[in-house]
């Protein structure tokens, strides 16, 4: 049994501030992406070109101290220098992952990345995980990323990774606060009022109330008819 | 050939984590040989000098530069001189045998067992979490790396055989244990798929992976255990044999 009611203010208000946590971030990420496209105009740049232009915006998030990692990575061969490339910091020590010239079906070769690929096939943003990234961080994170394009082709994706940690750390006050749950949009738990429900569980679609995180693919949910 | 170590991951720390015990030298060059063959150091990275090894494994230089010369004698680093130089790491490409062979040679049996206990338990019970916790795009993801039966390049067999334990470990959605996973991939995950190279087990591999698979894709625990458990058996199984004909 569903029981339809108003969504309560309380409510609303915790789902604006996980999307203000998400858009801050993507905003920034979104810079790196509009300078980029400036440098791609005359011709296909360096990975020295796309590390200068990127890394100003990267160092400047990452010492705001939420986000775990960021930068741009680069669809194939569209960099002057190298096929795949990582123009991404990550950690306290800000460290570039940089180079990963690996032939197709290594694990460096991230194209086949649910990060990556998504944004690529739907031209949309997208959020992936909570997934434990064994590829670049070893760290049980969530991924934000950007397709970049110009004129319809994809140059590759901007984007942040947050620790499902951090995410606990800062939004589980606010769901005790209401009751919620934050699930991603396959239903994944990232943080629960519910201190029962641990994070990377998928969560049965029960009659739960959902109520969405502004344009994110991410939502609240809290159970039915309390 | 001017790169530099990807990242400073916790799994690439332990890589690099003091040593305690004698028999050092071989050791330090055993850890990186692995580390290399397995993929966890790439093809063509900057290794640290021989000065910032030995203080990050807590060896004297010497030793470092010792595990470096027998390492470039394996082939598995090449050592560029003068500015931008350094030693880097040259994957081989399937060639490796000879190398996992000697390594099997010098293992005893009651060694075999003993890490293929602990891999076999640490794999059965990645599979049984991970059924519990994929969704349908997880499972799609492992599908993408079952190899087709035709397919006759053992590299392929041996890295879509990694890759999709280390996937099957990350669903478990447990940090630690999927940087536990790629440790043990590279210590003995590694040997455990030498008997790839017959047919006959690349046939059969191929089908415990798919039922692993399907076992996922239909959230049963149970069934996946199985799948992996039988896959690791039949490997140990098959690995006993090689170990015995490397001895004898």
């Amino acid at each position: 049994m569903t029981t339809v009611r108003t969504i309560s203010p309380e409510l609303t208000a915790v789902a604006d501030e996980v999307s203000e946590l998400f858009e801050g971030a993507f905003a920034a990420v979104d810079a790196i992406r509009r300078d980029l496209l400036e440098h791609f105009t005359g011709g296909r740049p360096a990975s020295e070109d796309v590390l200068g232009v990127v890394h100003p915006h990267a160092a400047a998030l990452l010492d705001k101290g939420v986000v775990l990692g960021c930068g741009f990575v680069a669809a194939r061969d569209v960099l002057a220098d190298r096929s795949l490339y990582l123009a991404w910091w990550q950690g306290e020590s800000q460290q570039l992952l940089g180079q990963a010239d690996a032939p197709a079906g290594d694990p460096l070769d991230y194209t086949r990345r649910e990060w990556y690929r998504v944004p690529e096939a739907t031209r949309e943003r997208h959020v992936t995980g909570p997934y434990v990234d064994y590829v670049c961080t070893d760290e049980y994170v969530v991924t934000s990323t950007i397709p970049v394009l110009a004129e319809g082709e994809l140059l590759g994706v901007v984007g942040f990774d947050i620790l499902v940690e951090t995410l606990e750390d800062l939004l589980l006050e606010p769901l005790r606060r209401v009751g919620a749950t934050l699930v991603s949009e396959n239903g994944r738990v990232i943080a629960s009022a519910d201190h029962r429900l641990a994070a990377g569980t998928l969560l049965e679609d029960a009659g739960n109330e959902r109520v969405r995180c502004g344009s994110l693919p991410l939502a609240l949910v809290t159970p039915p008819g309390e | 050939m001017t790169k530099s170590l990807r990242h400073a991951s916790r799994s690439r720390s332990a890589i690099f984590a003091p040593l305690g015990d004698p028999g050092r030298a071989t050791r330090v060059e055993q850890r990186l040989a692995d580390a290399i063959r397995s993929g966890l150091l790439a093809d063509g990275e900057r290794l640290p000098s021989e000065q910032e090894l030995a203080s990050m494994l807590g060896v004297a230089t010497v030793t470092a530069r010792e595990a470096l010369v027998a390492l470039r004698t394996q082939g598995l680093v090449t050592t560029v001189r003068g500015r931008g130089g350094g030693s880097f790491v040259t994957r081989p490409k399937g060639g490796d045998e000879a190398a996992l062979s000697d390594r099997l040679a010098r293992m005893t049996r009651v060694e075999l067992r003993d890490r293929g206990t602990l891999y076999r338990v640490i794999m059965t019970g990645c599979a049984e979490l991970a059924a519990q916790y994929a969704d349908d795009q997880d499972a799609a993801s492992l599908r993408d790396l079952l190899v087709p039966v035709s397919e006759c390049d053992v590299a392929v067999w041996r890295h879509a055989g990694s890759e999709l334990y280390l996937s099957v470990a990350a669903l478990t959605q447990s940090a630690r244990m999927t940087r536990e996973v790629v440790r043990h991939e590279a210590d003995f995950g590694v040997l455990l798929r030498l008997p790839l190279s017959t047919e006959e087990f690349r046939s059969a591999t191929r089908g415990h992976h798919e039922r692993l698979v399907d076992a996922v894709a239909q959230r049963d625990p149970d069934g996946a255990r199985r799948a992996v458990h039988e896959q690791v058996d039949e490997a140990l199984g098959h690995l006993v044999d090689l170990h015995r004909a490397v001895r004898e």
